[in-house]
């Protein structure tokens, strides 16, 4: 019964997460990523981390102390040819988690989604980066530990 | 008239050879210590045996324990007192001898010049004490007189009695054909029962057949009879023939061809008793009164095809309820008991297979009621091998001074074996735990792959050992 009630806060706050998951990089800027509309959509960097600042990954690591209460999945792509979204799946051992899709708008992007950790997240973690026909394009694995 | 026949039908031919060994060893035990000192002995630890299960059954706590300690030494006892009658059988020079021959002591004893000397030296008024051995050592009971050795005859012995002999006071002891000793002191009796007319050597020919299984014979001076010591009696003898026939007892002569219907109808009564006691005894065993016991007992899976695993068993043991006498059911060991399933027709998927007589293994008379659960539910899976990713599993404290930048593990994928459905929702092995607490800085170890669920396996020539090469940073604040 616990493990049941554990599992609806955790999907609230995780749909908390999705709808405040926002991109790190603003529209406004979007003419900042104006060249290669016509090339296909590129991810150019994934990478587990502690936090964002700056709109860049901060500490990005394999291992995470649960201590740090979050925990964030960072990636950016150049180019971005057409809004698209992009899903991260996040995956507790083996079995899935949440799924958290995010918006790509051209022509580069770059956005993150994160998890709260809570005492039982403890173990290895792995977040699956798929397009919207679920075909991985990056695999980010790490660990939470005390 | 149906039980009896069904009874005589449940009777398996090992049964029939289990009673005839065992009655055969209770024949041979009475043919081979008959008339001796070990049968009044044997007979005596059947008792105590005896009287401690009726105590046992009555609930005698401290009788039970301390006449089933009387029983447990009995080992002990009987290797003592049996000692030479064991040394004899163990001596025996040959298979027929051992299987069926009939202890025969002092074989060319004459023993009707025995008989003669004894009563010509009554008749002469000359007094004497002949001592014919039994299977005991007279060593402990008398004190040794003077060695012989000559051969025995009439006229020897009436030397050897004669009033003017030296040693003619002593008994002559007689081995074979020969008197090995003579003026041999023998013990007093100190009964208080014996006739007053009886003098020392009444007195001392009673004292050694007490304490020996020997016979000894004496030649009365003042009566001119011959009387027999064996044992606790003394028995006069009424003619030559009737000390003939107990020296032939003693010595275990066979029988003149007179008597020879006598000895075998008492061996066949013999056979017979032994044939009912051991039936008895295994009746007893295998048809006593019905107990009821229940065994928790592992299943066992037989015949799996190597091409399929088996990836959900919800029973892994089941509860047999089995009967049978409760000394049959006591003395079951766990490894006599089994429960087998052949999966050999065994279909992919969920396959449920009831528990009968065929899958349980018993040892013979002890028998199933039932088995709970009756089914039992085996779900199997194809085998297959499949590549899996491999993933660190960190533990531990994570110092706060660091943090783990990157990893490289070689090799990056294994290839494991197990269940198809298993194996389907499976894309990563973790490894064993890795401990985070003592690292400080960059480096590499190795350690094995944590197969989870256990059936699963790593294929042949798939490495086994994963090496980590890892990159700490120190965190800048």
């Amino acid at each position: 019964m616990s493990f049941k009630i554990s599992g609806k806060f955790l999907f609230v706050c995780l749909l908390i997460l999705f709808f405040l998951s926002s991109p790190a990089y603003p529209e406004g800027k979007r003419d900042y990523f104006s060249k290669g509309d016509s090339k296909r959509l590129t991810l150019l960097q994934a990478s587990m981390c502690e936090g964002i600042e700056n709109l860049l990954p901060r500490n990005r690591a394999i291992v995470f102390s649960i201590i740090n209460g979050k925990v964030f999945c960072y990636m950016s792509f150049d180019p971005v040819p057409e809004k698209v979204s992009i899903y991260h799946n996040w995956f507790y051992r083996d079995k899935l988690s949440t799924s958290i899709k995010l918006s790509l708008k051209p022509p580069r992007w770059a956005t993150y989604s994160s998890i709260k950790l809570r005492e039982s997240d403890k173990g290895p973690w792995r977040v699956e980066i798929t397009d919207k026909k679920g075909i991985i394009l990056h695999i980010l694995r790490f660990s939470i530990t005390d | 008239m149906s039980n009896l026949l069904s009874f005589f039908s449940s009777i398996r031919w090992q049964d029939v050879v289990d009673i005839i060994i065992n009655s055969y060893i209770l024949f041979r035990i009475y043919a081979i210590f008959r008339r001796t000192n070990v049968f009044r002995v044997l007979f005596g630890v059947a008792f105590l045996w005896f009287f401690q299960r009726i105590a046992v059954s009555m609930g005698l706590i401290v009788s039970s324990w301390v006449l089933q300690g009387i029983t447990a030494v009995a080992a002990f006892i009987i290797i003592v007192v049996f000692r030479n009658e064991i040394r004899a059988f163990l001596q025996a020079k040959s298979v027929r001898t051992l299987l069926w021959g009939v202890p025969r002591k002092a074989v060319g004893t004459p023993i009707e010049v025995i008989a003669d000397s004894a009563f010509d030296l009554a008749e002469s008024h000359v007094g004497g004490l002949m001592v014919i051995p039994g299977t005991d050592d007279l060593e402990d009971a008398t004190q040794r007189g003077i060695s012989w050795g000559g051969l025995f005859s009439i006229e020897m012995i009436k030397s050897i009695f004669w009033h003017d002999n030296p040693v003619h006071d002593g008994a002559a002891i007689i081995e074979g054909d020969r008197v090995v000793e003579v003026g041999v002191i023998l013990p007093l009796s100190h009964r208080t029962d014996l006739p007053s007319d009886y003098g020392t050597r009444h007195r001392a020919a009673a004292g050694l057949a007490e304490k020996t299984d020997a016979l000894v014979i004496v030649a009365s001076e003042e009566k001119g009879a011959v009387i027999v010591a064996k044992g606790t009696h003394l028995s006069i003898m009424n003619g030559k023939e009737e000390l003939v026939q107990i020296l032939r007892e003693h010595l275990g002569i066979p029988a003149r061809d007179g008597d020879f219907p006598r000895r075998e109808l008492e061996f066949g009564i013999a056979a017979l008793v032994s044939i009912l006691i051991i039936g008895a005894v295994w009746f007893s065993f295998t048809r006593g009164l019905d107990t009821l016991i229940t065994l928790e007992v592992p299943v066992e899976y037989i015949n799996r095809d190597s091409g399929k695993e088996i990836v959900d068993t919800p029973v892994n043991a089941v509860r047999l309820y089995l009967s049978g006498t409760s000394l049959l059911l006591k003395s079951i060991r766990p490894e006599q008991v089994a429960v087998r399933i052949d999966l050999e027709n065994a279909v992919i998927g969920r396959n449920s297979f009831t528990i009968t007589n065929e899958n349980v293994s018993l040892p013979p008379r002890i028998f199933l009621k039932n088995v709970k659960p009756p089914v039992v539910e085996v779900a199997i899976d194809s085998s297959t091998t499949r590549d899996l990713n491999v993933q660190v599993d960190w533990v531990g404290k994570l110092s706060e001074d660091i943090f783990f930048t990157s990893v490289q593990l070689n090799p990056e994928k294994i290839q494991v074996m197990g269940g198809s459905r298993i194996l389907e929702n499976i894309s990563t092995i973790y490894t064993e735990k890795v401990y985070v607490d003592t690292i400080k800085e960059t480096g590499k170890i190795t350690v094995k792959p944590e197969l989870n669920p256990p059936s699963l396996l790593i294929a042949p020539g798939s490495k086994d050992r994963i090496t980590i090469e890892y990159v700490v940073e120190k965190r800048t604040r």
